[in-house]
């Protein structure tokens, strides 16, 4: 068998074997497993479990893609470091339970936890290493001290 | 025999074993996630000191694992499923810092045997790869890719499929010969250049989906302060008491481990199996495994500890990780500048030995931190999770950001590649199999492509060269167990359904 190597168009000759592996094997794997459905009394395209667990936690599951699309978002908006702060905080209390949401010493350790945690992941990487972090409208930047708070 | 060795390593290395037992023994949370959270804290640091910290956090991610599997019989991570079969019961039997520190010595034992074959192996494997042209390169990833379905028991199918589609994501950028796009959609042209980052998918498919996958089940422990967290001491550990009897056990455990370690991406859970199903089935007294004896625990924890030097096996030899904690690791050496694969060694003399010292220090740091303070063990399943996730996903935002210097992008990836994990997770595919696939899609295509130049087109090139004969060979020998070893796992369920 030859496959002919032409420098313009090289770069789709793996993807499309790639896609034709995976075509066949779907298909494959879409008759094999059906059969076993058959086999055991169920119908060939017989719905499979439930996505999700029973009786799951809507609010976590979706607050958690929901506050993590919006903490990416807002990131190089306002600055890595303010932003951190106000997103763990929420982060915290999205995940606090019933018992939890209610007393007020949790929020508190919720707040010192935020603000330390960013603070010193915010220094640490970002002053001392030296690594770039997200910048926006709250960063604070001392070129005398050559100093960035991001 | 120049390496790195010092107080500052060793403090390193110190600060890792501790934060990988921590993570090891929170239900829910992994070395790999360990290692992926700390990688961003090795930007400033040399490859040395990065070897120290990372080594340490794996070593500790995988033994911390066995404290919650013993106390409360939740594996603290996949790798200690089956410590949980003879240590738990021990626990109950009021046994349970004899049971800990068996666990614990058996890592030690493990990590110490896995060491050995790790120094022994790795050089050996990587002079006969040194002769590999690209036919054997891309033959060699191929049996990479059999070897993951063959051992994802009654999944093959369903392995090898998502491992394909793992290859394919990995084609999404630039194709570098012709510099032409393909499947990027235009407006990301200019950030997917060279394709998806693997430390964002890594982080987005092992950490940011299990945090998913916790939040789902409403992100709070099953258990409670009261729930066995006192360790008690009925019956004293006596190590030639506890060990007597049991060096055969704890040899081929080791082995076992260190060899499923070897083989690409296979876990500790199926290392840790196959050793306890084996210790089960030699042992004297197969009825008593489960009931809460040593045997059982000494064989689930030497085989997951002998993991830890296999998995290296092959990523410094081959430059195909062992599991998805040592494809971390290929994200470090990326970062200084240090190509994984046969001239690993040959180039790079001073690291890899630092690699054995590190192994070296690290199972001892390991044994001490955890072995002496047996008590205080227990207290660290109790902190609590909803603290750690938000501090980890910050920890992984700032490492994807800083990937390739600084780009939105790749913070976009994690959340994507979190809901392509969860959905991995939810439609029962492997998620390792997709992730090899992705880590070793663009050199199978750059090789496949160059077999094609080399022979002028034709697919004859794959069969020519003897040595490609030998590992022909391997991959229809591991088709072939895959096709058989699916039908007993298929029969097995049948029949444990029957008997339900």
């Amino acid at each position: 068998m030859r496959i002919n190597v032409v420098y313009s168009t090289q770069h789709w000759i793996f993807p499309i074997i790639t896609i034709g592996v995976l075509i066949i094997l779907g298909i494959l794997l879409i008759a094999v497993e059906g059969a076993a459905r058959v086999k055991a009394g169920k119908g060939f395209f017989a719905k499979p479990g439930a996505f999700f667990e029973k009786n799951y936690d809507k609010v976590k599951f979706w607050g958690s893609i929901v506050l993590m699309f919006a903490y990416f978002f807002m990131l190089d908006k306002i600055g890595f470091t303010v932003c951190s702060i106000i997103f763990l905080f929420l982060f915290n209390t999205l995940f606090a339970n019933k018992e939890q949401m209610g007393t007020p010493k949790y929020h508190v350790v919720s707040v010192i936890i935020s603000v330390v945690a960013c603070l010193v992941i915010s220094i640490l990487f970002g002053t001392i290493f030296a690594i770039t972090l997200p910048s926006g409208f709250c960063t604070i930047e001392i070129p005398a001290l050559s100093l960035i708070i991001y | 025999m120049p390496f790195a060795i010092g107080p500052e390593y060793i403090a390193v290395a110190l600060l890792g074993v501790v934060i990988g037992i921590i993570f090891g023994a929170i239900p829910g949370m992994t070395a790999t996630m360990a290692v992926a959270v700390f990688l961003p804290l090795t930007y400033a640091y040399s490859m040395e000191m990065a070897l120290y910290l990372l080594l340490g956090l794996y070593v500790g991610g995988i033994s911390g694992g066995l404290v919650p599997a013993i106390l409360i019989s939740i594996p603290g991570t996949p790798s200690s499923v089956c410590t949980t079969f003879d240590g738990h019961p021990m626990a109950l039997k009021g046994e349970s810092e004899r049971a800990l520190k068996i666990g614990i010595t058996s890592s030690f034992i493990g990590g110490m045997i896995s060491l050995v074959v790790l120094a022994f192996f790795t050089p050996v494997l990587a002079a006969w790869a040194i002769k590999f042209s690209a036919v054997e390169k891309f033959l060699i990833i191929l049996f990479a890719l059999t070897v993951i379905a063959a051992l994802s028991r009654g999944q093959m199918l369903r392995g090898i499929w998502i491992g394909m589609l793992g290859v394919l994501m990995a084609m999404m950028n630039q194709f570098s010969v012709n510099n032409e796009y393909r499947m990027v959609p235009d407006f990301l042209k200019s950030e997917m250049q060279s394709g998806f980052q693997l430390f964002p998918v890594l982080i987005g498919l092992f950490a940011v989906s299990e945090m998913f996958q916790q939040c789902e089940t409403g992100m709070h422990a099953s258990y409670t302060k009261e729930d066995a967290m006192k360790v008690e001491n009925k019956q004293k550990f006596n190590f030639f008491r506890d060990f007597k009897g049991q060096w055969i056990n704890v040899v081929r455990s080791a082995l076992l481990g260190t060899f499923m370690g070897i083989l690409p991406g296979v876990g500790g859970s199926a290392a840790s199996l196959i050793a306890y199903s084996q210790a089960k089935s030699w042992s004297k007294h197969p009825e008593l495994l489960g009931t809460g004896v040593p045997e059982g625990l000494i064989a689930s924890e030497t085989s997951n500890n002998g993991l830890t030097g296999g998995a290296l096996v092959p990523l410094l030899s081959l430059g195909i990780p062992g599991d998805s904690t040592t494809a971390v690791l290929i994200g470090a050496f990326m970062l200084q500048g240090i190509q994984v694969g046969p001239l690993f060694i040959t180039n790079n003399p001073d690291v890899w030995n630092t690699v054995l010292v590190a192994l070296l220090v690290c199972n001892i740091l390991m044994f001490l931190v955890m072995f002496f303070p047996v008590k205080l063990l227990a207290k660290i399943i109790l902190i609590p999770q909803e603290r750690l996730y938000p501090v980890v996903l910050m920890m992984c935002t700032v490492g994807a950001y800083a990937t390739l210097n600084g780009r939105m992008f790749d913070v976009w990836c994690l959340l994507f590649f979190g809901i392509v994990g969860l959905l991995i997770k939810k439609f029962h595919f492997p998620v390792s199999c997709f992730l090899i696939g992705f880590i070793l899609g663009g050199d199978l295509e750059d090789y496949f492509i160059q077999v094609l130049t080399a022979y002028d087109g034709s697919l004859t090139g794959l069969f020519v060269r003897p040595m490609s004969w030998v590992i022909w060979a391997l991959i229809v020998i591991s088709v072939v167990y895959a096709f058989l070893d699916n039908r007993k796992a298929k029969r097995q369920e049948k029949e444990a359904a029957a008997k339900q």
